[in-house]
């Protein structure tokens, strides 16, 4: 994505002038547009991994927060050098970490949160700001301002579709210190979206203060502690919090591949008559393999009687079973296993397949199998299925970079948690055994 | 579409945009549209929580109501939905609002700025606003005046229109309006609502074109024969004569209606799905499409007018014997021509449009024909061999279907025509929403896809501007063909077709 024309070079001020130079900037230095009316952006952006694989000269700057080819490329083999799984995902905050104890002190310019991504520009926020640490946590706070307006044909002749972006960078210190004046930054009479970039195990008290209702959240519960994951997730949606996950949104591929088995009205009755569900992950964080069992289970009416957890008997660790009770009381056995992958996805637990067994007591059993379309499903093809009628689908990769998903949240509206997420967030936690 | 049962894992699966804080204003809000198609629309979007907590409907009509009032006769009008959504009503009916406002007095418009101000403090809706012109077309230009002279319009970015249909009444009222509509707004802000694009087997014809590779090959001059748009309708002018009988069958269907269907199935693939890009498409097509015979406009149009009908159990009223009608009216109820379209891509393919009222059977169809295998190496079973047909069903039974050959079973090789089927029930089993709602949504996000640009509707006109003037100067020249209710037309218009050798399909 090309970034976007601001109609200023940002501005380095002192942080205590930023609030008046904005006020300044929109009634006087732009007269002819008074700003979009409609959200500000507050991004967390710590961008640990790209800041680590600079600095150990892997790969050069400048510093951008965005996961591009090379990155992800340099990361991958950098998991490999390091001696972590080769299903260790490049945004794994294990990656990030085991970088950090390699010596190293290049560095390169730092543009976090001075690109508008297109996906997002279209969108037309009013304010970008970017809480951008640094790996020198005594760094000083350093604020940098400008005002961007989305290109002509993006903004569809509205010349009130201009904003600004305003970045805080520093060390973890500065970043508490930026807290204070971000209130005042943030327009009281406009939604806030909060994006966490980052993992959801770092800095907690930071995101609290950050992440306040009614400020909108978005996170990403692939990145970080699995359990402190879903219980935040909980946390957050139980105090009624506007919260959007991008793992979740990641699964509209796989939510959408398996209602369109069952579109057929005549296979709908199946649905009454499952069994048995399998999900493989890759590697060792279940929270996207849960989410999708708890939807499926929630939107099914299924009652959880117990979950535990199980030798995988593969160096991947270990996988979760549970038992499930149909709404006719009937069991359904459901098991999340780690499987081992070549090269792995983006982000951690990307799903590497799904097996529903239905069994009507009318007809044969029905055995629907969800494939990535980047692995293969041996595991879950196994086992006796050939006596049954096969539904078996490829379910699309989206392909999609955090940006995009972003813009998606943010296009969306979104003002309230999706019942849907909030259902099988509540459900995935209880499926995590303790 | 009818629902069967519903999947519970496709419930909350679309991701829908959400539309912005926002007031709706509806103009006409004591109309027929207000309480049958836009309020049941609105409470659907509700339902469907596609609406923002920060939402407010304002009716304006010249009625001296309240809100209150406003709303119990909403209620009333939809009384079967109320009573079995009650809740969502109370919580939807907070955000009905009413001001009586006469369009043309100054002063009243003045009071709607002072309520819709007020509306943006009570219900938080930021200044965005939707005004839908549900009013007489003879009001559209001066409402659109009286809305900008007040400084309604004045923020492109969130104010809007919506002008129901009929825009003009042919090319040059359309341009005078356009004219008229654009020094009070940009275009962007202008929505030309056609109802027919908000139907989801509509919208189909551009995904089963351009999502598949397989199509678009063939989709030309080189494979297609001919192709048939129908709109048949078993209804009569019902209570609308007053307005159908300044119409007819051409202004109210054909250059709206059949014309989108005509300008979706022609039109060449958009660089990307992008409203300009669509409507660019879309004009372009149709600026491109002729009447067959333009010199002689007679030879390739009919008229038709419904006579008595029906059985002896149930006998229809002729269209000059219906309430408010003309006794000697030679409005046409139906109408049925060919055109041409001059470009590459359809050259000598001829386009035939029929669209009537008091017909068999109530449908909508495209039907493209393709060209006959070149050589007949098998006898078929029918006589002849039959040609490759592609249904795309609009209405009811939404779908397609693709007729071809296959060998009759038993000895020796003889074809026989088969029908391979699509149909919405039968694969998704989903209800698919009214058109109100996908277009009332898309205007208040300002998505202006599904909507006529300016140079569309005028390019409509004008395709069908010899037969207007033909029917207004020598209207003798151009005559309405009785036909008796619930039968496919007047014959005149199977002669149409079987002097190319065609016929219509029979649905």
């Amino acid at each position: 994505m090309a970034p976007q024309l601001t109609l200023q070079a940002p501005t380095e001020l002192p942080p205590g002038e930023v609030p008046a130079y904005l006020n300044r900037l929109w009634s006087e230095g732009l007269k002819e547009s008074s700003g979009a009316a409609t959200f500000t952006l507050v991004v967390w952006e710590p961008s640990w991994l790209q800041q680590q694989l600079i600095r150990t000269g892997r790969i050069d700057g400048p510093l951008s927060g965005l996961l591009n080819d090379a990155l992800l490329a340099a990361a991958r083999t950098a998991a490999a050098e390091l001696g972590l799984p080769a299903s260790t995902a490049p945004t794994a905050p294990e990656l990030a970490w085991a970088l950090g104890q390699q010596p190293g002190a290049h560095s390169a310019e730092d543009l976090r949160g001075q690109f508008v991504d297109r996906a997002i520009s279209a969108h037309q926020p009013r304010r970008l700001i970017t809480l951008a640490p640094t790996l020198e946590a005594g760094k000083s706070l350093e604020t940098l301002v400008a005002a961007y307006c989305p290109l002509p044909e993006e903004r569809g002749g509205n010349a009130d579709a201009c904003g600004d972006v305003v970045v805080l960078r520093g060390g973890m210190g500065a970043m508490q210190q930026g807290l204070a004046m971000l209130q005042e930054l943030i327009p009281a009479d406009l939604p806030c979206w909060v994006w966490w970039n980052g993992s959801m195990d770092e800095s907690p008290e930071l995101l609290e203060a950050l992440a306040a209702a009614p400020r909108r959240l978005v996170v990403d519960s692939s990145i970080g502690e699995p359990r402190r994951c879903l219980d935040l997730l909980v946390q957050r949606i139980e105090q009624g919090q506007a919260v959007n996950d991008l793992n979740w949104l990641r699964l509209r591929t796989w939510r959408e591949s398996l209602a369109m088995v069952f579109d057929p009205p005549t296979r709908q009755s199946a649905l009454d008559q499952v069994v048995q569900l399998d999900i493989d992950v890759e590697g060792q964080h279940p929270v996207k393999g849960l989410l999708l069992a708890a939807w499926i289970a929630d939107r099914l009416g299924w009652h959880l009687v117990n979950s535990f957890w199980i030798d995988a008997g593969t160096t991947e660790g270990r996988g979760i079973g549970a038992e499930f009770e149909r709404t006719d009381g009937q069991s359904v056995q459901f098991r999340l296993m780690p499987v081992p992958v070549g090269v792995s996805k983006m982000h951690p637990g990307a799903l590497v397949g799904l097996r529903l067994i239905c069994a009507p007591s009318d007809r044969a059993p029905l055995c629907v199998i969800l494939c990535s379309e980047s692995g293969g499903c041996m595991r879950l093809e196994a086992g006796g299925v050939a006596s049954m009628e096969l539904a078996e689908e490829v379910v699309p990769l989206p392909n999609e970079s955090e940006e995009m998903e972003m813009a998606r949240l943010l296009g969306g509206g979104h003002d309230s948690t999706n019942p849907l997420l909030a259902a099988a967030a509540e459900l995935a936690a209880k499926l995590l055994p303790s | 579409m009818a629902a069967t049962q519903t999947n519970p894992l496709r419930v909350g699966l679309r991701q829908e945009r959400v539309i912005s804080p926002q007031c709706l204003v509806i103009f006409g809000a004591s109309g027929d549209l207000t309480h049958r198609k836009l309020i049941p629309a609105l409470f659907e979007l509700f339902r469907q929580r596609r609406l923002p907590s920060e939402f407010a409907v304002l009716g304006c009509a010249r009625r001296p109501w309240s809100d209150e009032e406003f709303r119990s006769r909403m209620a009333e009008a939809m009384a079967a939905e109320v009573s079995q959504h009650r809740s969502a009503w109370e919580q939807f009916a907070a955000c009905l609002f009413y001001e009586p406002v006469d369009l043309q007095k100054d002063e009243d418009v003045v009071r709607l700025g002072t309520r819709l101000e007020a509306l943006d403090r009570q219900r938080a809706t930021r200044g965005n606003r939707t005004f839908y012109l549900s009013v007489s077309p003879a009001y559209y230009g001066s409402g659109c005046r009286a809305l900008a002279n007040a400084g309604l319009l004045k923020d492109p970015g969130r104010s809007r229109v919506v002008i129901e249909k009929p825009f003009g009444t042919d090319y040059s009222s359309a341009q005078l309006l356009n004219r008229v509509v654009q020094s009070c707004g940009k275009e962007s802000q202008i929505f030309r609502i056609d109802h027919y694009l908000g139907k989801e087997t509509v919208q189909n014809i551009l995904v089963l074109r351009f999502a598949n590779a397989i199509f678009e090959p063939i989709w030309n001059r080189n494979y297609i024969a001919n192709v048939q748009i129908t709109a048949a309708e078993t209804v009569g002018v019902e209570e609308r004569a007053g307005y159908y009988e300044t119409s007819g069958a051409l202004r109210d269907m054909v250059q709206n209606h059949l014309t989108q269907m005509l300008a979706l199935t022609t039109m060449e693939a958009p660089g990307h799905f992008d409203p300009e890009a669509i409507r660019n498409e879309k004009a372009k097509v149709l600026q491109a499409a002729r009447l067959a015979n333009e010199d002689e406009p007679w030879k390739c149009c009919v008229r038709g007018q419904y006579s008595r009908g029906g059985s002896a159990a149930n006998p229809l009223a002729g269209y000059r014997e219906e309430p408010g009608v003309n006794p000697g009216s030679t409005t046409e109820t139906y109408v049925a021509m060919k055109l041409f379209i001059d470009n590459w891509r359809w050259q000598g393919v001829p386009f035939y449009l029929r669209t009537g009222k008091r017909l068999p059977k109530r449908l909508s169809e495209v039907v493209l024909t393709f060209r006959k295998a070149p050589v007949q190496l098998f006898d078929a079973a029918g006589g002849t061999p039959t040609a490759n047909q592609l249904v795309l069903r609009i209405q009811p039974d939404e779908g397609a279907g693709f007729v071809f050959d296959v060998k009759a079973p038993g000895s020796g090789m003889r074809s026989r025509p088969v029908d391979m089927h699509f149909s919405y029930d039968e694969s998704f089993g989903e209800p698919s929403d009214e058109g109100y709602v996908r277009l009332l949504a898309d205007a208040m996000l300002g998505d202006p896809t599904l909507f006529t640009r300016s140079d569309e509707v005028e390019a409509a006109w004008r395709l069908y501007t010899p037969l207007l003037e033909l029917i207004e100067d020598a209207p003798e020249q151009l005559p309405v063909h009785p036909y008796e209710a619930r039968t496919w037309g007047p014959g005149a218009a199977d002669n149409l077709l079987a002097e190319d050798g065609l016929m219509w399909r029979r649905p």
